[in-house]
């Protein structure tokens, strides 16, 4: 005699299957991945409209600062993906101090990007000068802005695993998924700033 | 959904305000985009003929559209004041709707009035010397494009009230909506700068993508307001659900957890 497992019993636990934090942090994920598409649909109009032109300006970009922006930020993200898994485990010091370093990480990010736009800004190619640099300072500035507000993210993500009272494991989760979104986002731009010929 | 109970007491006048903020968005879009043709933005780079053309293309369309918004563009406030009244009903602090009324009170001047009346006044007078006809040009659409960022702050604050309340007058992903909505605020801003291109005050990001995230929004937040009416029972604790099917397709995190 053979047993038969319904479909519902081979599915994974139902709490198991649900999105990483709240899941209303993905409708912000989603729609906000929808908008930085536009913008990056409209940079690639213009880049094939005058692709000489954007050519010429992107050879004034240094790359290997931007593997060095990629590398930092791809860093942090494992360390808030450290930070997620500490506190699943309920080693809340260690997920303190993941917290931390991606902070931290997220700060020489932000110290190399204004490193890279004085340099530039020092050789003439501002905000106005090319077409491809108003793309650059557009795409490198909003993200910077994301970066900002992720500073807050974390900020509520370290005083929430301070406070005993107040942890809740859906909230770590939710920071980690805006940091991540926000490194996503830059790993796009890199690409498509820096490598993209 | 139910449908609404227009003189069901004693919801009847957030109902009043409910129906006033949305014949305020449908006048604000059809005059905007039907009656004066000012939206989508004209060309910044036009000279100053080129203006004087563009007036004479709207002359009665601008004075009779903005003569309508002179009349009923006050209902905007009864969308200011139903958006406070949800905060009011959340469990925060009343600082945050306050803040809320008075920055939106404030923005209405930048954000759509200054736009009709320069935009009036070049109307008025179609002979005046081009030059100046483009000085108005340039007042209206900048007023009106570049000012976006007084209503940043507003969309924070309406996102952090709903992130802290825990009397769940909106979802929390509306909170997030509302953070969206800030971001393309701040894209407005180099249309101050550039005359031509996507940055410009017609330009395919600082006005085509926000004008879309803004119609998302708009139209999530008057759905939401809507609900929320439905939902009052003039308490001060968590609202209660609906009896709706449609309720777990607006609170789907907070169904699932109960």
């Amino acid at each position: 005699m053979t047993t038969t497992e319904s479909p519902a019993s081979l599915l994974p636990p139902k709490s198991s299957r649900h999105v990483p934090g709240q899941p209303d942090m993905w409708v912000f994920v989603l729609f906000e991945s929808l908008v930085f598409t536009s913008y990056f649909c409209v940079y690639l109009y213009a880049r094939t409209q005058h692709e000489a032109a954007f050519l010429r300006s992107q050879a004034h970009l240094l790359l290997w600062l931007g593997v060095l922006d990629t590398v930092v930020l791809l860093t942090s993200s494992w360390a808030v993906a450290r930070c997620v898994q500490h506190a699943r485990a309920g080693r809340y010091g260690l997920a303190r101090r993941d917290a931390w370093v991606t902070a931290g990480l997220g700060f020489v990010f932000l110290v190399l990007k204004i490193v890279e736009w004085a340099r530039l800004i020092h050789f003439g190619h501002t905000f106005t000068s090319t077409q491809f640099f108003q793309y650059y300072f557009f795409l490198t500035a909003i993200h910077f802005v994301h970066l900002l507000i992720g500073f807050v993210v974390i900020g509520v993500l370290i005083l929430q695993l301070k406070d005993p009272r107040r942890r809740r494991q859906e909230t770590v989760e939710t920071c980690a998924t805006y940091w991540h979104t926000v490194d996503f986002f830059w790993v796009l731009i890199f690409a498509l700033l820096y490598v993209v010929r | 959904m139910k449908r609404p109970a227009l003189l069901d007491e004693p919801k009847r006048e957030l109902w009043l305000a409910w129906y006033a903020t949305v014949a305020f968005y449908s006048l604000y879009a059809i005059v905007f985009f039907l009656v004066t043709r000012t939206q989508p933005p004209g060309k910044p780079w036009y000279d100053p003929t080129q203006v004087v053309g563009w007036f004479a293309n709207r002359h009665d369309g601008l004075l009779i559209g903005f003569a309508i918004i002179f009349v009923l563009g006050g209902l905007s406030a009864t969308s200011i004041a139903l958006i406070t009244y949800s905060i009011r009903r959340m469990s925060v602090s009343r600082a945050f709707s306050y803040s809320y009324l008075v920055l939106y009170a404030v923005s209405a001047v930048p954000g759509f009035l200054f736009i009709c009346v320069a935009m009036t006044v070049g109307a008025m007078r179609p002979e005046r010397n081009p030059v100046i006809q483009r000085w108005l040009y340039d007042l209206g659409f900048l007023s009106f494009s570049g000012t976006m960022g007084v209503f940043l702050i507003g969309s924070l604050i309406w996102m952090t009230a709903i992130l802290l309340d825990k009397n769940r007058v909106f979802p929390k992903w509306f909170a997030y909506l509302n953070l969206c909505n800030a971001l393309t605020e701040v894209v407005v801003a180099p249309s101050w700068i550039f005359h031509v291109g996507a940055f410009a005050w017609n330009g395919v990001i600082a006005w085509w993508i926000n004008v879309v995230v803004f119609g998302v929004y708009t139209g999530a937040f008057i759905y939401l307001l809507r609900c929320m009416i439905l939902r009052e029972d003039f308490g001060t604790g968590p609202l209660p659900d609906l009896p709706s099917r449609h309720w777990h397709t607006i609170f789907p995190a907070e169904v699932g957890a109960s």
